[in-house]
């Protein structure tokens, strides 16, 4: 299975890496174009010195944290992402897959593999770098154990979020804004401290779909900062847990979706 | 070997009423097909669009599951041991790509041969063989996307055999090509059953193909099979008939002639049509010039989909 990946992901990134000139351009682009977005927040920011109780440092800290791991989820992911999947359901060209001795899950991560997306996780490594530095967190060794699990649970997690919209094609072609609504306006708002939000959005983002669980609860623990909302203090320990089992459901949900496929076409 | 029995697909299909309001149809694209097929066969699946061809390709390949029926091939549920199933049959879709569009030709077939798990030995021997069947020496580094039709087919089809499979389904393989390619691609057909004895079957509306490669021809319509056997047998009973269109140089009160049935007059121009057992072109057009004078002529041989919907719709089956 891993053989199979890496050998179609070759492929696929060879094919990238062909317009070399076009290639850079795009990760730089795209690494500007995602730092610029924080520098307006930070300038807007200026203005009001702490959100929520929180220094802009601390902000930085969740932005950079959420932002490189949902760079590197849409490098690995992209095979999922339901703007490209669902062309396939769309040209019918998902048959193709049905066709090879690979499994299909395999399949998908291999169609492709956005290398350009670096630009955004380099960007979101910087500004966590700089955020670190002025957000005094003191580091521990349990702390400094937990930071990569983090990193690879939102990973996870913002993956389930485009593989449940790449189910959604399974149904539906068109309509999937309100799947952008929680994978892109999803990580802008891990960034931010939760408690500034109304309970009623909050408990969405906690219980329903359990961003806040991603990257909040875990900022709370490096920053060694009580919980303004209550929560017993497991919920800052369980972000891995959370993403990998939200992303084995969204795995799950996608196999009923092909099932559903070969059982009425496209 | 493929054994289907009283096959059966529906679909739901949404039919939209006025603005708001939708409604469902249940269609039966599939309607109940039995048939055998023994290895080595070479198959003509023939039918008009929409009589449910594709539909039951897609189920022997395992992309869609049944509405009700028995699918086996090689002893296998299609849908059930994907995997195992589709590492033994080949496919090619007419229009459509099976290969990665960026990559080289070259690439691709690499690629396959990972991923079929074909032996090096086999791998190049096969290679080799199809690299001069089909000229792929011409493009073979060039990415798919890249390629014309024609060159698209070639390589679509030397990857569908490159893993030895048992069966390999055909769609439509010589759409869109023109004469010269179609004929390569026979050629490549003809070579390759003889020496491999690969079950195939063969989607096609074009009649030179299915006379080109297959003794059996199955026929289907409205998801039902309408005809399995032979395709002189069908040629005889159905296909005998063409037409020869004339312009007479003069007007003509009558035109008949002995052998033929006129079947359309227009003004100067008229059609006959006579049966191939019955009677010869080169004779009729004899027969036709003896008694009147022409000034153009035309034969015109039966379209596998005219004489099919002529045989469903006057029940002829």
């Amino acid at each position: 299975m891993i053989s199979h990946y890496l050998k179609l992901v070759s492929g696929v990134l060879r094919s990238q890496l062909a317009y070399r000139t076009a290639f850079i351009v795009d990760v730089i682009t795209v690494g500007m174009s995602n730092a610029l977005e924080f520098v307006a927040f930070a300038l807007a920011f200026a203005g009001f010195g702490h959100i929520g109780g929180w220094s802009l440092w601390q902000v930085a800290f969740s932005w950079g944290l959420s932002e490189a791991a949902f760079g590197t989820m849409d490098m690995i992911f992209s095979g999922f992402d339901p703007a490209r999947f669902a062309q396939h359901i769309k040209r019918g060209t998902f048959d193709q897959f049905l066709l090879r001795p690979v499994g299909l899950v395999t399949q998908i991560f291999a169609s492709d593999f956005a290398l350009r997306r670096l630009g955004r996780v380099a960007q979101g490594l910087a500004i966590f770098a700089l955020a670190n530095a002025g957000a005094g967190v003191i580091w521990t060794p349990a702390k400094l154990a937990y930071l990569p699990l983090v990193f690879v649970g939102a990973v996870a997690f913002y993956g389930a979020l485009f593989v449940f919209g790449a189910t959604l094609c399974f149904w539906s072609t068109e309509g999937l804004e309100i799947v952008n609504l929680f994978t892109y306006g999803g990580t802008t708002m891990a960034s931010y401290p939760m408690h500034i939000y109304t309970d009623v959005v909050r408990r969405l983002f906690t219980f329903v779909v359990p961003t806040a669980l991603m990257i909040y609860y875990p900022a709370l623990f490096f920053f060694d900062l009580p919980d303004p909302t209550g929560l017993p203090k497991i919920a800052q320990y369980l972000a891995p847990l959370v993403g990998f089992g939200v992303l084995t459901l969204a795995l799950v949900s996608w196999r009923v979706g092909v099932y559903k496929y070969q059982g009425t076409g496209s | 070997m493929i054994t289907v029995e009283h096959l059966v697909k529906e679909f739901h299909v949404f039919e939209r009423r006025g603005w708001l309001r939708r409604r469902t149809r249940l269609v039966r694209a599939v309607d109940g097909i039995s048939f055998t097929i023994t290895p080595g066969e070479l198959v003509g699946y023939l039918g008009p669009n929409g009589a449910g061809k594709s539909t039951t390709i897609k189920m022997l390949t395992g992309i869609l599951v049944p509405s009700a029926g028995v699918v086996q091939v090689n002893g296998r549920v299609p849908w059930r041991e994907r995997v195992a199933h589709v590492g033994r049959i080949g496919a090619v879709f007419g229009q459509r790509n099976t290969l990665w569009p960026d990559l080289p030709v070259a690439d691709s077939f690499d690629l396959l041969r990972h991923i079929y798990h074909i032996p090096p030995d086999r791998y190049r021997a096969n290679l080799q063989e199809f690299r001069d069947l089909l000229g792929l020496d011409d493009f073979m580094g060039f990415p798919v996307r890249t390629l014309s039709l024609g060159q698209r087919m070639r390589a679509n089809l030397a990857a569908a055999w490159l893993h030895d499979p048992d069966i390999v389904f055909l769609d439509e393989p010589t759409i869109g090509l023109d004469v010269v390619a179609k004929e390569h691609i026979r050629a490549f057909l003809q070579r390759v059953k003889l020496e491999r004895g690969t079950t195939v079957i063969l989607t096609t509306h074009d009649l030179a193909d299915v006379e080109r490669l297959c003794e059996r021809v199955m026929m289907i319509d409205h998801g039902q099979l309408l005809f399995d056997g032979k395709l002189a047998e069908l040629v005889e009973r159905f296909g005998g008939e063409r037409e020869l269109v004339v312009d007479f140089a003069e007007s003509y009160a009558d035109v008949a002639v002995d052998g033929a049935t006129v079947t359309q007059r227009e003004g100067l121009r008229a059609t006959y049509r006579f049966a191939r057992a019955k009677i010869t072109a080169s004779e009729l057009i004899s027969r036709v010039s003896a008694r009147y004078r022409l000034r153009d002529l035309s034969v015109r041989e039966p379209e596998i989909e005219a004489t099919i919907r002529r045989i469903y719709e006057q029940k002829l089956l």
